[in-house]
């Protein structure tokens, strides 16, 4: 233990008296939750700006069923309506200005639903191209139906409506949804970055070498690192979460199982990063080798958004990822207050994080051949 | 002289595929001896003592250091309590006082010597609290000894203590080990200095291309009459071993660095 404390106190030392990873340390979690939040903490009802040209005037007036369909676009809320000029050339003016949808009622629109035989002309990007299409198309699909039923005089009756009850306590925003994948994927980046780091620059030094020919086992050098890596997963975490209260007004907060889950995060990244080192000679290596385990695990955990959207084969890989039960446990703890699933997950992290480090003692070689 | 033996190396061999680093040395190192190890880059100076210190295996022979074997792993654990190790090229932490790297190699042992009495002994007192970067090359040296020195061994090792540093830098360390000797600490030493091994040497080995070509007090293996040309001759290759005149050494500063890409 004497060992282990020299080597936290020696990285820790060595940490304050460096001012650019001093910075970066602080720096790092500030801009993540700087940037992440200015995303994602925009209102949740989300809008999409549509153009309307009502071609359907009479006596320099719209008629009375263009003007109800343009209404009823309007009261649904989800879109900003530009009225164009009936006037304009349509086609003109959306290469001119780079309008990405308008909505055209055709003159002769009145006249043409009453002997039932309407359209209206929607051009936009296929939803293939631009993904908000299918929305934009789906709420105009709506909007068109119940103007049908409304002009028929067809109105179905109500068998069942939706009532909406939240299964989370607070009144969370999705930034809320947010933090916990933030802390997950800063622990991971802290963790892996500062473990390979680390060896590789001590080993470049001729420190390992030299602490090899003590009494110290190669097993209280890792838990030695793996302790100031916690010791900066802790600030972090207070880092974003302060960030994040005090401009977003997040409202999670970490219980007490959460820490655990941090906690455990905080050990099994190091620990991989252990076992990374062991292959990285040089510190120009360090960084990719990390670029190369970071990255993949940043977008394939389901830290940026739910992994229900990714395909089959990708959520199949997600579940022998490292980050993903970090992501599920923290959520399960912050948000859904499901004890059960953040132990389950904190169990699996430092099964984890055991197995690497041991592994890490294992193979890890000060010894040369 | 107390004629225990500090270090006993057996017919020792090191092969890396079908190289021979050391091919078959032997020698006896009595306790409180200063032990040169001379010849020049590639010899198999550092090989030799990283297999005493237990950072690299052997291909065959034995090696014992303070009668405890290096192939043994419990003899390893006892080995490291009891050596002290200046590896070649060795750096500490940047951003560590002189003091504190100290007690942290201090610490990796759980014994040895006060501290502040061995930054004294290493003449560092006026930058105890000064950072590992900010000093000299000749400060930093000094600082490097002082942690082969934290657990009071009963062994250094120092491979190659003086390379790098200015004559003035090279006198001080010498002072420094002929400290240790009168301490009757043994002290295994290599270097391609044949001056520094003449002037701090009991015992004096040349090694050139893994094998030990002469032995014995520096008077008897002639060591003043040891040149380049003798490796030369040896086995054809350039070395870098020089005489102990300081003239000699700067105008061959230019061959020698020749010699190191070659060899």
């Amino acid at each position: 233990m004497r060992r282990v404390l020299a080597i936290l106190n020696g990285a820790l030392r060595t940490w304050y008296r460096s001012k650019p990873t001093l910075f970066w340390t602080l720096a790092f979690p500030v801009l993540l939750m700087l940037l992440f939040g200015a995303i994602f903490s925009v209102s949740q009802d989300p809008t999409f700006d549509l153009h309307l040209q009502n071609q359907d005037i009479v006596d320099g007036q719209p008629t009375v069923l263009s003007k109800t369909f343009s209404d009823m676009l309007n009261k649904t809320e989800i879109f900003n309506l530009h009225i164009v000029d009936s006037t304009e050339n349509a086609t003109l003016l959306i290469e001119e200005q780079g309008i990405q949808r308008m909505l055209i009622i055709p003159s002769g629109f009145q006249a043409d639903c009453i002997s039932r035989n309407a359209s209206i002309i929607l051009k936009m990007a296929p939803p293939e191209v631009e993904t908000a299409s299918a929305t934009v198309r789906s709420v105009v699909d709506n909007v068109v139906e119940i103007f049908n039923a409304v002009v028929s005089g067809q109105s179905p009756p109500k068998v069942v409506t939706i009532e909406f009850e939240s299964i989370v306590s607070e009144s969370f925003q999705f930034i809320d949804w947010f933090v916990p994948g933030l802390i997950a994927m800063s622990l991971m980046t802290t963790g892996i970055f500062g473990a390979i780091g680390w060896n590789t620059r001590n080993r470049e030094l001729g420190i390992l070498k030299k602490l090899a020919t003590t009494p110290l086992s190669k097993l209280e050098w890792i838990i030695g690192v793996v302790l100031y890596e916690l010791v900066m997963a802790a600030i972090s975490t207070v880092v974003i979460l302060t960030i994040g209260i005090l401009v977003f007004d997040v409202k999670v907060l970490p219980s007490i199982y959460s820490i655990f889950l941090i906690v455990s995060g905080a050990i099994a990244f190091p620990g991989i990063g252990m076992v990374v080192a062991r292959f990285v000679k040089e510190s120009d290596a360090a960084d990719a080798a990390a670029n190369a385990i970071t990255f993949p695990m940043m977008f394939l955990s389901g830290t940026f958004f739910p992994l229900e959207m990714m395909p089959d084969f990708l959520q199949q890989i997600a579940k022998v990822l490292p980050l993903t039960y970090l992501n599920n446990g923290l959520r399960d703890s912050m948000i859904y207050g499901n004890v059960t699933s953040a132990l389950t997950n904190t169990a699996i992290m430092l099964g984890i994080g055991a197995f690497f480090i041991i592994l890490g003692a294992l193979i890890t070689s000060w010894r040369e051949e | 002289m107390d004629m225990e033996v500090a270090i006993e190396v057996k017919s020792l061999v090191k092969k890396y595929g079908n190289l021979t680093a050391v091919d078959g040395i032997s020698f006896t190192v009595h306790k409180g001896e200063v032990f040169a190890f001379v010849g020049p880059n590639g010899a198999g100076k550092t090989t030799t003592v990283e297999i005493l210190v237990c950072l690299r295996n052997l291909t065959s022979g034995e090696a014992r250091v303070n009668g405890f074997n290096v192939q043994d792993r419990k003899g390893q654990q006892e080995i490291r309590k009891r050596i002290g190790v200046l590896p070649q090229d060795f750096n500490t932490f940047d951003l560590l006082t002189v003091k504190e790297n100290l007690i942290y190699y201090k610490k990796m042992y759980g014994h040895g010597i006060d501290i502040d009495k061995l930054i004294e002994l290493v003449d560092l007192k006026d930058k105890t609290n000064a950072l590992y970067k900010n000093l000299s090359g000749g400060l930093k040296k000094r600082l490097a000894i002082a942690t082969a020195l934290v657990n009071d061994p009963e062994v250094v090792f120092l491979d190659e203590p003086t390379t790098g540093l200015d004559p003035r830098a090279r006198r001080d360390m010498w002072n420094l080990v002929k400290g240790l000797k009168e301490q009757g600490t043994t002290v295994f030493l290599t270097t391609h200095y044949m001056d520094e091994a003449e002037t701090l040497a009991d015992t004096v080995a040349i090694i050139n291309s893994g094998k030990i070509i002469a032995m014995g007090t520096p008077p008897r293996v002639n060591i003043k009459t040891w040149r380049n040309e003798d490796f030369d001759r040896q086995k054809g290759r350039k070395a870098i071993i020089r005489s102990a005149s300081p003239n000699s050494f700067r105008s061959k500063a230019g061959k020698r660095r020749r010699c190191c890409r070659s060899s």
